[in-house]
């Protein structure tokens, strides 16, 4: 018993729901018993795990699901300690650097090393190199990845990298070129629904047409978050209708509260407020990007045309000094200020025009 | 080899010494003190020669002798005791006594306490008689004692008229003594037919003085006694220097006495003119006039210049030859008298004036710290009114100098178009004096806008004039200058020193000897001044007695064992002029207990400390030799092996220490950073310090009676606080100030002692280098000076952030680089304290307008965002250069954009908090990532951000559903997901929204337990190592991976359903 997303989770490249061609083509390419360093990267819930996990199925077969959780202490130079939890299977390892923090370059340097350097020794039944899929390769720092250069081209014999991340636009243009980018666009409406319906037909449900069109609307395209709510709308209520409402997370929820806050009245003693609940998600782990997209959004419904572009414009500097900054309630809490500044100004020349 | 020499206090062997001597006579200190004090009245009042004095007298005496056996060492701190000597009164009778009955031992027991002073004031003689006597102390005393008799019965005379003096100078009496001594030698010596004149008259202004004593007792206040003190102890060293004149005087004169003394005196003149000049600059420099006492002065002058000739030689050596000459001096008496009966009036005119600015003083200090204390918080609540509405509206006035001088105001209530800060500083440089609460001496109370009820109130009962601005400003423009209250003590004081030089010896010494009394009477506990400089007195006059009676060819050895003598005068004139070079610090450090500022009062610091010290032996070892101990209060800490002083910097916490040690007679050891004080190298020292015994009292064959009293002082142990007494500091540092001829306003003082943080030591040290640059300060120069030498006070974030918001005159005073200094105060701090606090603060620019206001907070918070964007820089790329820009943008732009009042006070940053929940957050879900990450395949983001609330749900639904029937599927799920226990409680906790509670939370508690019994009862399988059971697993070792190390760790799960078939062969490991 676990949940659909996980349940359905397809484990070969036939039998993906969507992006066929793109399966096709992966599959062409492994076919031939080598491939190159590979680069996937899309939105999240799109499906770029799945694909991948389903490649290396097909490059190994079968024992490549046989996972184990390993932990791993690394001594970084400094004689830090360093503990990291990979998943391997015996062909493949799979590692999220950025677990380490500051010291991903370490994580890079030591374990891909160690893997690299290690020669499979039955040639003739396994494939003469390791594949090691690094995850969240968008959030290593500079140094991890200028560490990573030079491994992808010393260990080509032995190693096979899978970076997998959502955005390569912080991924160093030298590993970008040394790798075969696979981009894993998120699937459209349509592929969701259609996923959503052979999902409940499977679980022996009957889905409406057009929750499920709303389900996939409200997940963002995202399949796996679509399936969780329709998991979710299970749960609340069955026999579906369509016209049910579709429960959120808790922190969209919040955000919107949050949003709402902002718009309905804009003080000094709201902006506190407001600051508070930035907090609130912060602390959540919720990225502060996710949020100022968040923000954005529900501010923009209650904005005029004209202002819309300006707020969206301010959203956009504020998102890109949150990138350079580090403390990221400060960009929030100054975007809210703004926000706030610009509106009333808004909102009361509008009215002055209206009496005058 | 001691400091005790230097101070010229009581070197603490000798009073052994005087016990050792008595030998079979055991002392008790309970008599001795009474007798002493009994003494000490007497003396004070000069009644006729009764016995009992007489007899005490000569018990000094023989003391004396006995030191006289004392290394030369003492003869320093003899000298400077000797010009101490204020009590000629002690000297005659003792010597008419001392016909009668030559020795009477008896006595000398009793008075234990008094010999401790007096010790000091026997060794005078050693120099000069004690070459004389030999070795035999029994002997020599004889001898002494006998010219001394015959000197006596003249030197009452003298005594009476120089009394008459004391209404004028009670401070500044430096010269004096020599004077004396002089006189009472010729006097003698040549003329007894005018003593009974003199004695006549003596009587009549002896009469008159006991009057003005006791008036002045009464009216003698703690005060009183530091300024007088202070202004004292750099009287000292002059007077020593006199003194040693004098002895050189002496063994000219001495063998022929008239004829040669004009030469000789001239000789003297002209050597010593250079001298006398060097130390009476500064007094003579202010003789000239107005004073009442000057006429006495000029009639002095007027004598000497009939008598002598002598031109170019200050007024002082002319003086000095007068008093030689014992017929001019005569003369001098007699007109000095009869000026004192005719001016009777006058004389009384100038002590008041003088008892006045003492008390003003006082009645400052106390006022003034409660001032501060009102200020800040009125300040605080003040912060949260609002502003003056009309500020700078009117002008403000230029007022007379000191034209508020004397005045007490209250300010209470918002001015309107005035800060009150401002406001408070205009009174003040006109010499004004703000207060925070009313009270009688409050003249006017200044009321605003929102006034204090209380205090409106109050001042109506009092009777106080209320005034608004516009009459604070009237009163500037209207009243009168004066001259500050201080100039007039000062200036006073000044003439007094001025006059006192001028005057015949006598007088002068009178002045001294009216100071003693009246401050042994008031404090006789501590009476070891007055004693001091009886016993000086005597001593010289001895002294005299012995050279005179020598022959011609005794008096020549005696000037030659005296060689040393006129080195030791250029020693001490050396070290005259090392006190020019001196520190001021040092110049005026306190030389005895009484001279402490602010630790005057029965109960204050040192005082205790004093007792306690006093009754330690008595407490630490039943069978100690303790002192009574006056004290009977319980607090005083008896039961206590060691002391500790603690207290802020420069407020004399080594000082005290010291002092109270001399006083009582011990030696110490003082250790302080500088030394290494490792437990055995302290040992070491204590050790050596016990075993041993001083030279001095080694020759004196007392030694082995000394070794109980060391103390051990450890300095700067790291880190006794005066009572604030800014008043007190303000009339010390002001007399100080003016004998240094710096010309500083009060009120300038007292902005450089705010600016010192009360730190006398600091004030000292900033008067010093102001002085070196121009010998006078203005208000406004001071103020400028202080505060850049406020001393850098580290702030505290709240602080900082207060002041980063603060508006008004505050701020206004403060420049770019104060500001961004505020920054640095705690440059990693102060951001978050910002950033936190920007929103609380309510604009000033803003004028309550909240769409400005806004504007201002969006421009506040992208300023911190540029603040951050810096920090960021700079602590990636280590460029710490950008620290000041940081400043800028994190704390001086948000500050001076949002600058206003602040409505609470500042708030820690939250952020702290909140980011290590944020990391707490992170790791939990990077544990609950990595526990489900076989059946996930998803990243923590994801976890945390799609599955923790389906999760969550999944889990507490069937629960909630069927109860404790739905332990199982909950379980089921968990393990399908490898969760344990406590990720469940983690998921719940990390789902929690706004503090709402979890759904788990409000299960019903049965089917909770049923829920974890459910759950303890199987066994639970997961892919991953549990931290805490890591040893206990062993890998069976199936799967041969890469690293055999880390075997241990390695377990294996199917990933997949699919592969059912696996799972039963996979080398699952039990845990738990």
């Amino acid at each position: 018993m676990s949940l659909w997303a996980d349940k359905y989770r397809p484990s070969t490249l036939s039998r993906l729901d969507f992006h066929r061609e793109q399966a096709a083509q992966l599959r062409s390419l492994v076919q031939c018993g080598d491939f190159p360093h590979l680069l996937v990267y899309g939105p999240s819930g799109a499906g770029k795990k799945t694909r991948i996990m389903c490649l290396l199925r097909e490059l190994y077969g079968a024992g490549v699901e046989k996972l184990r959780i390993e932990h791993q202490s690394i001594t970084a130079p400094s004689k830090k300690k360093i503990e990291i939890s990979t998943i391997a299977s015996n062909y493949h390892l799979e590692v999220n650097p950025s677990d380490a923090g500051n010291n991903d370059r370490v994580v890079i340097q030591e374990l891909l090393k160690t893997v690299a350097q290690s020669q499979q020794l039955e040639t003739s039944t396994q494939r003469d190199f390791k594949v090691v899929l690094l995850t969240e390769v968008d959030k290593l720092t500079k140094d991890a990845q200028h560490a990573l250069r030079r491994t992808m081209e010393k260990y080509m014999a032995t190693c096979r990298l899978i970076l997998c991340c959502n955005s390569i636009s912080k991924i160093i243009g030298p590993i970008q070129s040394r790798c075969l980018t696979v981009r894993v666009p998120a699937p459209s409406i349509e592929d969701i629904c259609h996923v959503l319906s052979s999902v409940c037909k499977k679980e022996g449900l009957t889905l409406p047409q057009e929750l499920a069109q709303r389900l996939a609307e409200k997940s963002g395209r995202n399949l796996r978050k679509a399936l969780l709510m329709c998991e979710s709308c299970r749960v609340q209520q069955y026999p579906f209708s369509a016209d049910q409402e579709v429960p959120e997370m808790d922190w969209e929820i919040y955000l919107r509260e949050t949003a709402n806050a902002i718009v309905s009245q804009q003080t000094p003693q709201r902006l506190l407020e407001v600051r508070g609940r930035l907090y609130e998600l912060l602390t959540h782990c919720i990225p502060p990007e996710i949020i100022m997209k968040g923000l954005l959004t529900e501010l923009l419904n209650n904005c005029d045309g004209q202002l819309k572009g300006e707020v969206a414009q301010m959203a956009a500097f504020y998102e890109h000094r949150l990138q350079l900054g580090s403390k990221a309630i400060y960009h929030l809490e100054a975007f809210v200020a703004k926000f706030m500044a610009i509106y009333k100004k808004f909102m009361e020349d509008g009215l002055d025009d209206m009496m005058f | 080899m001691d400091i005790r020499k230097f101070f010229g206090v009581v070197p603490p062997g000798k009073r052994q010494e005087c016990e050792a001597v008595k030998k079979s006579e055991k002392v008790k200190n309970g008599e001795g003190e009474s007798s002493g004090k009994k003494r000490g009245k007497e003396t004070k009042v000069k009644s006729s020669p009764s016995e009992d004095v007489p007899k005490q007298k000569q018990a000094y005496k023989k003391k004396r002798i006995i030191y006289d056996s004392d290394s030369e060492e003492e003869a320093q701190s003899v000298k400077k005791a000797k010009q101490q000597t204020e009590k000629k009164v002690a000297t005659p009778k003792p010597g008419k006594v001392l016909k009668q009955h030559p020795v009477v031992y008896v006595s000398e027991t009793d008075e234990d306490d008094d010999f401790v002073n007096k010790r000091i004031s026997l060794k005078p003689k050693e120099n000069g008689t004690s070459a004389i006597s030999s070795p035999g102390a029994a002997t020599t005393k004889k001898g002494d004692v006998k010219p001394q008799a015959k000197t006596k019965p003249l030197s009452p005379v003298k005594l009476t008229p120089t009394s008459a003096l004391d209404y004028f100078g009670t401070r500044s009496v430096q010269r004096s003594e020599k004077k004396l001594v002089a006189s009472k030698r010729k006097e003698p010596s040549q003329s007894r037919d005018s003593t009974l004149d003199d004695e006549a008259i003596a009587r009549q202004l002896q009469l008159e003085e006991d009057s003005e004593l006791e008036r002045q007792l009464h009216e003698d206040e703690e005060f009183a006694r530091t300024l007088a003190m202070l202004d004292e102890t750099p009287q000292k060293k002059k007077a020593r220097r006199d003194s040693e004149e004098h002895a050189v005087l002496n063994v000219k004169s001495s063998p022929n006495v008239t004829e040669r003394c004009k030469q000789s005196q001239r000789a003297k003149a002209t050597n010593s003119a250079g001298e006398v000049k060097e130390q009476t600059r500064s007094e003579n420099s202010k003789e000239p006039t107005l004073h009442p006492q000057s006429s006495d002065g000029k009639m002095a002058r007027a004598l000497t210049e009939k008598t002598l000739p002598l031109k170019p030689t200050s007024k002082l050596v002319a003086l000095k030859q007068k008093e030689e000459t014992t017929k001019k001096e005569r003369g001098a008496q007699s007109l000095q008298s009869k000026e004192k009966n005719v001016m009777g009036k006058e004389e009384k005119r100038t002590p008041k004036k003088e008892k006045i600015s003492p008390k003003k003083a006082e009645s400052i200090s106390p006022e003034d710290s409660e001032k501060r204390r009102n200020n800040y918080q009125a300040y605080r609540s003040f912060l949260n009114r609002e502003g003056p509405k009309a500020l700078g509206s009117k002008e403000i006035p230029q007022g007379a100098e000191n034209c508020l001088e004397g005045l007490t105001f209250v300010i209470t209530g918002v001015l309107e178009s005035i800060e009150r800060d401002e406001a408070k500083s205009l009174i003040e440089r006109y010499g004004g004096k703000v207060t925070g609460s009313v009270s009688k001496k409050t003249n006017y109370l200044v009321m605003g806008r929102d006034c204090g009820q209380s205090k409106c109130e109050k001042a109506s009962t009092l009777g106080t004039k209320i005034i608004d601005e516009d009459g604070l400003f009237d009163l500037v423009r209207t009243m009168p200058g004066k001259k500050s209250k201080y100039e007039l003590a000062a200036e006073t004081e000044a003439k007094k020193a001025e006059t006192s030089h001028k005057k015949t010896p006598q007088k002068t010494e009178s002045g001294k000897r009216n100071c003693s009394p009246l401050k042994r009477e008031a404090d006789r506990k501590k009476s070891n001044f007055t004693p001091e400089k009886g016993g000086t007195f005597k001593s010289v006059k001895k002294e005299a007695a012995a050279v005179r009676k020598l022959t011609d060819f005794k008096h020549q050895t005696v000037q030659k064992k005296e060689a040393p003598r006129p080195k030791g005068a250029v020693v001490s004139e050396g070290s005259e002029n090392r006190t020019e070079t001196l520190l001021w610090v040092d110049k005026y450090k306190p030389t005895s207990l009484k001279s402490i500022i602010g630790q005057q009062g029965e109960q204050s610091c040192a005082n205790k400390l004093l007792r306690w010290l006093r009754s330690w032996h008595k407490h630490a070892s039943e069978d100690g030799q303790a002192k009574p101990s006056k004290s009977g209060g319980k607090d005083d800490g008896t039961s206590f092996k060691a002391a500790l002083l603690s207290g802020p910097p420069g407020v004399g916490k080594t000082t005290t220490a010291s002092l109270v040690c001399k006083e009582l007679g011990y030696s110490y050891v003082e250790l302080n950073a500088s030394d290494t004080r490792s437990k055995s190298s302290l040992k070491e020292v204590v050790a050596e310090s016990l075993n041993n015994t001083s030279i001095k009292d080694f020759c004196s064959g007392t030694s082995s009676s000394v070794s109980g009293k060391h103390v051990l002082i450890m300095d700067e142990v790291d880190g006794m606080a005066g009572n604030e007494d800014r008043g007190g500091i303000q009339g010390a540092m002001m007399s100080i100030a003016f004998k240094e001829g710096l010309k500083i306003p009060p009120p300038a003082m007292n902005e450089i002692i705010l600016a010192a943080n009360q730190d006398i030591r600091q004030v000292l040290h900033n008067l010093n280098m102001w002085c070196a640059k121009d010998k006078s300060l203005t208000y406004d120069e001071a103020k400028a000076d202080a505060s850049r030498a406020r001393k850098d006070i580290k702030l505290g974030p709240f602080d900082v952030v207060r002041k980063v918001f603060a508006a008004g005159e505050e701020a206004s005073r403060m420049s770019l680089i104060d500001k961004s200094d505020l920054f640095f105060h705690d440059y990693s701090l102060a951001p978050l304290f910002v950033q936190e606090n920007y929103v609380h603060v309510k604009p000033a620019a803003a004028g309550g307008d909240l769409k400005k206001h806004l504007m201002l907070l969006s421009r506040a918070a992208d300023s911190i965002c540029d603040g951050d964007l810096v920090d960021k820089q700079i602590r990636s790329k280590q460029n710490w250069n950008l620290l000041p820009t940081q400043a800028i943008y994190s704390s001086v732009l948000p500050g001076e954009l949002m600058r206003g009042y602040m409505s609470q006070f500042p708030v820690f940053p939250t952020w702290l908090g909140k980011f290590s929940s944020t990391g707490k957050h992170e790791r939990i879900v990077q544990e609950l990532a990595m526990h489900m990450s076989l059946r996930t395949h998803a990243c923590k983001r994801t976890v945390n951000m799609e599955y923790l609330s389906p999760l969550r749900d999944a889990l507490v639904q069937p629960l909630k559903d069927m109860g404790a029937d739905g332990a199982r599927d909950a379980i089921a799920f968990m393990d399908s997901y490898c969760l344990m226990k406590e990720d469940i409680e983690n998921i719940m906790e990390i789902s929690m929204w706004g503090g709402k509670p979890s759904p788990f939370s409000k299960l019903d508690p049965k089917v909770k337990a049923a829920f974890t019994r459910a759950y303890n009862r199987d066994v639970h399988l997961t892919p991953y190592s549990l931290h805490s059971v890591k040893t206990l697993r062993r890998q069976s070792g199936s799967m041969g991976s890469s690293e055999p190390s880390e075997e241990l760790n390695v377990e294996e799960i199917p990933s997949d359903e699919d592969e059912q078939d696996t799972v039963e062969s996979d080398a699952m490991i039990k845990l738990l």
